[in-house]
């Protein structure tokens, strides 16, 4: 469903991405791990749109990501969730929700009941999306208001008020503790239940190698490494760029 | 009504267009020192409509609004990929600029007699709508306080709708803003186009009410007032700007007996203000809360 090829971004003389391909099959939840500045972030922004690749070609359902602006890539199916957290922290937790929110195709309100906030049906979806993401009594809290945690658990809800096609989490588990890393994989295989698409970038291997049906490694922009989360633990090549060499790798990645 | 009280009050109703502008630029997320010159290019267009062309001051307003509208178009499309300090530092060139232009700008008539029309330094003297209609204060004020609801009741219904909003979630992170399709240099341009409108219209009635004009009277300071009054009004709504002006012409000049120390005085409350409550006295924050704490009792 989203196909990159031969992606490349260089920024002056940095090859942040260097030639990199890969493709996400529909309800797969897909890894992109790698050392710190090997281009995961980019990667993500790149197919988010904030920035415009230099080369290579990023297709979702084989339309080109390329031709579209970045402000309607939510609109073609394309979520996110950011590395420092972005939220409205001025508007309260409903109104963040709510202005992500996209109705399913088909059922769509018209643009009286999108002007004055005011259909039921969409407030009960928005309720029920609350309620999953554990911010049931949250509603009229600032965004800004919350705890770390549930920052993080809005963020995931927005990106999937949007009824994307696919979706990107970039680095959701930077900075929790392990109780939270673990309820956060309960989140992530629920959407896989729930049939999402996820792109996957992160650090924390508690998390990826749970989760993840295939993984892609990278370092220095370029691919490494592709396969299964067990294949990619035993890879020499995805050991000797994270510690160096592979005899001082007894433990494995994880 | 006593004059001095009307004259205050028309004074501080033509302020609040100002502050109203620099407000709408606020809340996109950019720093105007530039609004003087739209309510000055403004002036000069109703001014030259209205005493030279003969046009009805209806149109000569709304050519003043047109007018302002342009200039800050074409500053928004120049400022396209600034912001911050540096889109700042663009507005005040660029009113500067305009205000350099009307300081060379001569095209006098002479009309019953009398010289019209903007003569360089000199300004444009003999703008004698308000004599010919016979305007009293209390009736300019009537008209100008009119002009003002109507853009309130504008701005209210904008407030409530999502145009609004998308601004203000443009003005707090374009990066998330666009990722949730919205289109920030779109909002953007709309947004200063409009506050642009807003300063021209507002210039047009001050060069009514004050029948002369010169550009010394467009220079930046005028332009740090308006914005002062927005920052410290806040910008949770547009009833901030307003109060802003209304603390400033209001409250200090209206106590006669504070003239002397009004700068000072003034000075003084910004600064509290900035240590106090950095948000402003209506902060976004503060209407999101009461919003919700309506909503509660009324569900």
């Amino acid at each position: 469903m989203l196909e990159v090829r031969n992606l490349v971004k260089h920024f002056g003389g940095v090859r942040a991405v260097d030639g990199l391909d890969f493709k996400i099959q529909q309800g797969e939840v897909f890894g992109l791990i790698g050392p710190n500045g090997s281009g995961k972030s980019t990667t993500v922004n790149l197919v988010c749109g904030v920035f415009a690749p230099t080369d290579g070609e990023i297709l979702l359902d084989g339309i080109d990501l390329g031709a579209i602006a970045p402000h309607n890539r939510v609109d073609a199916g394309v979520a996110r969730t950011f590395q420092n957290i972005r939220l409205f922290s001025e508007l309260t937790v409903w109104q963040n929700l709510w202005v992500a929110w996209r109705d399913q195709p088909g059922q769509e309100q018209g643009w009286v009941s999108n002007w004055f906030g005011r259909s039921p049906a969409r407030r009960q979806e928005i309720q029920k999306l609350l309620e999953f993401s554990g911010l049931g009594d949250k509603a009229d809290h600032l965004a800004g208001n919350l705890a770390f945690g549930e920052q993080r658990r809005l963020e995931l809800a927005r990106a999937m008020a949007s009824k994307p096609k696919l979706i990107l989490l970039d680095e959701p588990a930077a900075g929790m503790n392990s109780a939270e890393i673990k309820d956060l994989c309960q989140r992530v295989l629920a959407m896989k239940e729930m049939g999402m698409t996820v792109l996957l970038v992160e650090h924390v291997m508690e998390l990826v190698m749970n989760v993840t049906d295939r993984i892609t490694v990278l370092n220095f922009g370029k691919p490494i490494a592709q396969g299964t989360p067990i294949e990619i633990q035993n890879n020499k090549l995805v050991q000797e760029a994270y510690f160096g060499s592979a005899e001082n790798a007894h433990g494995g990645v994880s | 009504m006593d004059m001095y009280l009307a004259s205050v009050l028309t004074n501080m109703t033509l302020i609040a267009f100002l502050a109203l502008s620099a407000y709408l630029v606020l809340v996109v997320g950019e720093v105007s020192f530039g609004q003087q010159a739209f309510f000055g290019i403004g002036a000069y267009i109703t001014a030259s409509a209205t005493a030279l062309a003969g046009a009805h001051v209806f149109w000569g307003l709304l050519a003043g609004a047109i007018g302002g509208a342009s200039c800050a178009l074409v500053l928004g499309l120049l400022t396209i990929r600034l912001s911050g300090i540096y889109f700042a530092i663009s507005t005040l060139c660029f009113a500067e600029l305009l205000r350099f232009f009307l300081l060379h700008l001569r095209f006098t008539q002479s009309v019953d007699g009398r010289i019209i029309g903007p003569d360089g330094p000199e300004g444009f003297s003999n703008i004698r709508w308000i004599f010919e209609n016979n305007y009293q204060v209390t009736d300019f004020l009537l008209l100008a306080v009119t002009c003002l609801i109507i853009l309130l009741i504008v701005l209210f219904s904008l407030e409530r709708s999502p145009i609004m909003l998308g601004a203000r979630m443009v003005g707090n992170d374009p990066i998330l803003a666009q990722s949730q399709g919205l289109n920030p240099t779109r909002y953007r341009l709309s947004f200063i186009t409009l506050s642009g409108a807003v300063a021209g219209f507002g210039g047009g009635l001050f060069a009514l009410f004050n029948t002369h004009i010169e550009p010394a009277m467009f220079g930046v300071m005028l332009g740090i007032h308006g914005l002062a009054y927005a920052v410290i009004g806040g910008l949770g709504s547009a009833i901030g700007p307003l109060l802003g002006v209304f603390l400033d012409i209001g409250l200090l000049e209206s106590i006669r007996s504070l003239a002397a120390y009004r700068m000072i005085i003034f000075g003084g409350l910004v600064a509290l203000l900035l240590v106090f409550r950095p948000e402003g006295i209506i902060s976004p924050r503060l209407v999101s809360h009461l919003k919700s704490r309506w909503r509660n009792r009324h569900v």
